[in-house]
């Protein structure tokens, strides 16, 4: 088994060093074909283990080697698979393969292709460090491994300003949340003496509340920045400046899921903390409608989607937070397979109007695009929550979880938020595909993308319909490892009307996203019908004014600081002041100097000057000395 | 000849660069790789006979030199110092095998050669006069390479960098007479040697005045705030090669000298002095990435960024305990490394445009894309990635501290948002965006001779990343005998709590007999 | 009245204090000299009156120490003065500026 282990874990390794020795050169096929191989042996490789794992029962735990030890402390590259890390991985090599051979079609005309596979499979390394590693320092690597890899990716087109923007704001929103997360790996150590996940987790209910409280909102904060949580929220929305394959592996598939997978890898210390619990699970309610109310109007395709993303993150915090470990773990694979889909699909759309992200100015591509309007409708259908799909199954579920622990403002918001997503989903959907042909006046041709990108997709579309039916499986398996709460609402009939009513809700939300975006007279905003100038509009377009703010009092202040920083207080005050004790040195040696006038006469004067200043001074202290006690008796006389 | 394998590495370069002066200028360039190249060899034999498990000084060496006032020529190596020898060593080699064409290279090598002997000396001496002459005549070759081959502020620039240092060391100089003084009055016997030094335990109000002392001397060096003001400019106008070693050598002396004297000898000032200096180490931090990030020239944003990485050290140090000192160290070692490279690689743009000014450049990245690249891992090693050299360093100093305050490693970890801010900015300006720059069009990307320093930097940054044990191991063994020599000595009740006991057994008998009685 | 140390010592100080203006108001260098002579000369004694006074002959020897190095000063002194006459045809102090700072 630990060959396997190994073989899942640095196939991506290998297929990203092998890339990047032709990272310079134009594009080799060979480079795309190779880390697509080597991805399928580590999905191999995974699902053996998966097998391994639902059958036996047990665990593979490797140490490959010790990384850091000193002191007390000692950190190995220590690797687990579990069911909580076969799932991780599954998911990871899953989409990263299936995204792989996607982008060998969609990245077909970039000069930076080989460049573009080597970060690609760079990144799922890095991703199967974070998911299988079995101690908190291993975590981090892969942690921020990934965010190199997003970083490298997001501004792979890097001539371009808003790419490498883009890319510096996640890198760095990022860092600010892992130095919460390093902050709490810091309390881990030092309250349990390891960083070991389970002899860490064995220690911790042993520990006062206070300390396991700082340790949760800590490990918290590294996961807000990655799960790109509000306040962290707005780089993940910038970060669609990347390929799209990018924006489907990395920001909607497997990277911003793993502040879910910390919580639920953590579940044991959450679980002694409700109250913390209780505050993700608020947080991610809040984000899931937060971002849903952006994704209704904001007119760029990625970008929908990508607030899409948020909105279900915030699902799976809430139903972690609230102590349902398996239910988030389960969305986040459901929603892994769907939303790779619906962003690869966007890719398809993306590539056939020449990368033009408005839907207003698409329309009727239907016609043409037949293959990608059945795979993001089904996505969306699925996304939205529809029985059979793998969304009902997942998202239902956490809408079941609240109201069964009775938090009814957390289901009421998520309840909202499940009319809302299949509202904008389908506004997209039916602005792109459907209605009038808009595109061709504007000189667009599309056409539909290769038939093995189609193909590729094909994986995903089965798992987005069928994963809803692993449930008993999954929760068979992975409850070995997570508390197994099953949560069922006590009478039937309850159940029956949650369940109706919610499908009948959310059906009624495609429903009038079609009748209000199909119509014929659709037009390209141009800022002057009233809903454009309504404050409610404004608020959302501009995603709350919270970037803007962020831009203009943070970024520009810390600018502004900053050069205060050297110009004024460096040059000014510290240097200034160390040249002035330099300076009073020239400027007495210079004032002295006219002493030496070279005349010998004023300069006998002044040695016979000299001679009585010493004189005086020797016979001054020769008498303190001799009167030494009588000095001390009139200065204590006077009070000294 | 490996008991004399010290005074070997002190002395054969100097020797080799009097010899110097009779070697053609045209071969001189040879004549300097192979001499320092032996000199590397030299520190790996060194190396690899060292023994690991000795916590201890090797190698000791003794010559009487003043018998009377207990000078003697003492020099021994362990843990602390080996790494940092054999990087002296290191950066010397790859420093004269990089050198780009420059006028005068015959003196420069030979400069560099003389630049060698001391900072192999200040690592090794073990008595403090003759670690204060090594330290001193550290400064005069750094004068040179700036002052003769530097940029137009050079005279400025090295004046201020010699007196400035130069001052601070008078004071630590005297210092050391007093804790001599002391150790004469303790014990009758005049000595000079640190380890006797180590062995005199002192009133903590002496301690606190020695530290002071010490510290004027050290501070200046590191360089701390607010005594930085040197740097830009010695950086800025000093040649490539002037920064490389100011960099990855010079400044390490400062920290180095802070756990080979102020700790040991002054526990309990150390521990009083802590916060202090930890809030120091924090305006180090944030406040010179927020200058580094203000800057336009890409030079003075590495010179200030080094400043920001120093403070992590300082902060690791003043932790106090195995986890943090170990994590200073290495990251003296791991800064020696990231920096040193990054001056390298400023410098290969410099000879290409004769520019530094960022605002110059831009869409490089396309233009010398194996520049980028290079570039790019040892700003992600300057950032602090895990899985690079920086990032071992940078996470067990933090990591250290966190046993002494939670607050202040809060404030201090602020360095691995600041550190990112400023790096990829700069990086983005030079490298990201289209070209604009008609010059840039063109640039050569890095040839032969810039891939033999770069190459094996690379490589050192991420094997030491990944697999850090070989420098960790003994590092760790000698600091744990500095850790339980301090808890030994502490006076007061806070520094015996705030330093650990690492042999848990004897305070567990102490306590007992306090009861008893 | 007896002639004691006392007068001998207000004698030293009164030759020493007109040395001491000799030596800050003459201009010319061989009064220059004169002056310090008399300098000299106010020390030796007030040396050799203190051995006297003590019984001890140290200090009369001391005065014949500085008498030996007076002359020799002197010697050099003014070989050192005839030259620079020859250079320049004075001995004015005023003239003597060449090691202006």
């Amino acid at each position: 088994m630990e060959i396997l282990l190994y073989t899942a874990l640095f196939s991506p390794l290998v297929g990203s060093l092998f890339a990047a020795l032709f990272g310079a050169s134009p594009k080799t096929l060979i480079t795309g074909i190779v880390t697509s191989a080597l991805l399928g042996v580590s999905l191999i490789a995974s699902t053996i283990l998966l097998v391994h794992v639902i059958t036996t029962g047990q665990f593979v735990q490797v140490e490959l080697m010790t990384w850091m030890a000193t002191g007390d402390l000692y950190i190995p590259f220590g690797f687990i698979v579990d069911q909580i890390s076969v799932t991780m991985m599954m998911v990871v090599t899953l989409v990263s393969t299936v995204v792989h051979v996607y982008a060998i079609g969609y990245m077909d005309h970039d000069k930076g292709f080989n460049r573009f596979f080597s970060w690609l499979s760079a990144f799922v390394f890095s991703m199967m460090i974070l998911v299988m590693s079995d101690n908190f320092a291993g975590l981090f690597i892969g942690w921020e491994g990934v965010g190199l890899c997003s970083w490298g990716l997001i501004g792979f087109w890097y001539h371009k300003e808003s790419a490498t923007w883009a890319a510096n704001e996640a890198f760095i929103m990022n860092r600010i949340a892992d130095l919460g997360m390093l902050i709490g790996i810091f309390l881990v150590y030092w309250n349990t003496g390891t960083l070991q996940y389970h002899e860490a987790f064995a220690v911790m209910p042993d520990l006062d509340n206070a300390t396991l409280t700082w340790m949760g909102i800590f490990l918290f904060i590294g996961a807000m920045g990655k799960s790109a949580q509000f306040p962290l929220h707005t780089w993940l929305a910038d970060a669609m400046e990347g390929p799209t394959p990018v924006s489907a592996l990395i920001h909607a598939a497997t990277m911003v899921t793993a502040g879910v997978y910390l919580v639920v890898r953590s579940n044991e210390l959450y679980t002694l903390i409700p109250n913390v619990g209780l505050f993700i699970a608020s947080l991610g309610a809040f984000v899931a409608i937060f971002a849903a109310s952006m994704a209704l109007v904001n007119r760029d395709i990625k970008r929908v989607i990508a607030y899409s993303t948020l909105s279900q993150l915030g699902y799976m915090f809430a139903a972690a937070g609230l102590g349902a470990y398996w239910v988030a773990l389960f969305h986040l694979m459901a929603h892994a397979f769907f939303k790779a889909l619906l962003f690869l699909g966007g890719g398809n759309v993306m590539h056939a109007m020449n990368s033009e992200l408005d839907p207003f100015k698409m329309g009727g591509l239907g016609k043409t695009m037949k293959g990608t309007m059945i795979l993001m409708t089904l996505a969306s259908v699925a996304l939205a929550g529809i029985f059979p799909l793998a969304g009902f199954f997942s998202k239902d579920l956490i809408l079941e979880v609240a109201f069964v622990d009775h938090h009814f403002i957390i289901y009421g918001v998520l309840l909202l938020t499940a009319g809302l997503t299949a509202f904008y989903s389908f506004r997209i959907i039916a602005l792109i595909f459907h209605g009038e042909d808009r595109h061709t006046s504007l000189g667009f041709h599309p056409h539909e993308a290769y038939k093995f990108m189609l193909i590729a997709m094909t994986p995903l579309l089965i798992l987005a319909i069928i994963a809803g039916s692993f449930k008993s499986t999954y929760f068979e398996y992975v409850t070995m490892l997570l508390p197994g709460t099953e949560y069922h609402v006590h009478s039937a009939a309850t159940y029956w009307i949650m369940t109706i009513g919610t499908q009948l809700f959310v059906i009624l939300s495609i429903a009038f996203a079609y009748k209000k975006y199909m119509c014929k007279d659709i037009k390209v905003p141009d800022g002057t019908s009233a809903m454009e100038n309504s404050f409610k509009y404004k608020l959302l377009i501009n995603q709350y004014y919270i970037p803007h703010f962020y831009n203009e009092y943070l970024v520009k202040s810390y600018r502004a600081l900053s050069t205060i920083f050297w110009k004024q207080v460096d040059q000014k005050i510290i240097d200034a002041s160390v040249d002035g004790i330099a300076n009073i040195f020239y400027k007495t040696g210079k004032n002295t100097r006219t002493m030496q006038s070279g005349n010998l006469s004023t300069m006998l004067k002044w040695m016979v000057a000299g001679t009585v200043v010493l004189l005086s001074l020797a016979v001054v202290f020769g008498l303190a000395v001799r009167h030494s006690d009588e000095i001390k008796t009139i200065l204590s006389g006077l009070g000294v | 000849m490996l008991d004399n394998i010290l005074s070997i590495l002190i002395f054969f370069p100097a020797l080799a660069a009097i010899f110097g002066f009779a070697v053609h200028k045209d071969s001189m360039r040879a004549y300097g790789v192979s001499v320092s190249f032996i000199e590397f060899t030299l520190a790996l034999m060194l190396w690899f006979s060292f023994d690991s498990n000795v916590s201890g000084m090797q190698f000791m060496e003794q010559l009487p030199l003043v018998p009377a006032f207990g000078i003697n020529y003492i020099l021994g190596v362990d843990g602390i110092s080996l790494f940092i020898v054999i990087l002296a060593a290191f950066f010397t080699m790859i420093g004269i095998a990089s050198l780009s064409d420059t006028k005068d290279v015959k003196n420069m090598i030979i400069t560099l050669l003389f630049l060698q002997m001391t900072m192999v000396g200040v690592f090794v001496a073990l008595d403090a006069i003759v670690f204060y002459v090594f330290w001193e005549l550290s400064l005069v070759p750094m004068l040179y390479l700036i002052g003769a081959w530097g940029g137009p502020l050079r005279i400025y620039a090295s004046v201020k960098f010699f007196l400035y240092t130069f001052t601070g060391s008078l004071v630590m100089l005297v210092g050391m007479l007093f804790m001599a003084y002391f150790y004469f009055q303790a014990t009758g016997v005049w000595s000079f040697a640190i380890l006797d030094w180590y062995r005199l335990i002192l009133p903590e109000t002496f301690q606190l005045w020695l530290f002071a002392a010490f510290f004027f001397g050290f501070a200046i060096k590191v360089p701390m705030f607010p005594f930085h003001t040197w740097l830009p400019y010695a950086h800025g106008q000093a040649p490539t090669i002037g920064s490389v070693i100011l960099a990855a050598i010079l400044l390490k002396m400062g920290t180095y000298a802070f756990i080979r004297f102020s700790l040991p000898m002054f526990p309990d000032a150390a521990v009083f002095f802590m916060f202090p200096i930890a809030i120091i180490a924090i305006i180090m931090i944030v406040y010179t990435a927020m200058v580094a990030y203000a800057q336009e020239d890409v030079k003075q944003v590495v010179a200030y960024s080094s400043v920001s990485h120093m403070g992590v050290i300082i902060l690791g140090t003043f932790a106090l305990n195995v986890e943090g000192i170990t994590g200073s160290i290495f990251l003296m070692i791991a800064h020696g490394v990231v920096s040193g490279a990054l001056f390298l690689l400023v410098g290969v743009i410099y000879d290409r445009r004769h520019t530094k000014m960022m605002s110059e450049f831009g869409g490089l990245a396309s233009v010398m894309p194996r520049f980028a690249t290079i570039f790019g891992i040892m700003m992600m090693a300057s950032v602090g990635l895990p899985l690079t050299i920086n990032f071992v360093g940078e996470f067990l100093s933090l990591l250290g501290f966190y046993q002494q305050s939670h607050i202040l490693t809060l404030l201090a970890g602020i360095a691995i948002i600041v550190g990112a801010i400023y790096m990829l900015a700069a990086y983005k300006k030079m490298f990201f965006g289209e070209v604009t720059n008609e010059k840039n069009r063109n640039l050569p990307d890095v040839n032969k001779r810039e891939l033999i320093a770069l190459v094996p930097l690379v490589i050192i940054t991420v094997w030491l990343g990944i697999y850090p044990k070989p420098l960790l191991g003994p590092i760790n063994n000698s600091v744990e005998s500095v850790v339980q020599l301090m808890h030994d000595k502490a006076i007061t009740e806070e520094a015996k709590a705030r330093i650990p006991n690492l042999i848990e057994g004897i305070e567990i008998t102490k306590t007992t007999d306090t009861e008893a009685q | 009245m007896e002639i004691g140390l006392n007068h001998y010592l207000v004698l030293s100080t009164i030759l020493f204090s007109i040395g001491l203006v000799g030596v800050m108001r003459r201009k010319n260098l061989l009064m220059l000299f004169f002056a310090t002579e008399i300098l000299l000369n106010s020390v030796n004694i007030a040396f050799a009156a203190i051995s006297h006074y003590y019984g001890d002959l140290t200090g009369q020897m001391f005065a014949f120490f500085v008498i030996a190095i007076a002359a020799s000063e002197v010697a050099v002194g003014l070989g050192l003065l005839v030259v620079w006459h020859k250079r320049h045809n004075a001995i004015d102090l005023d003239l003597m500026s060449t090691m202006k700072g």
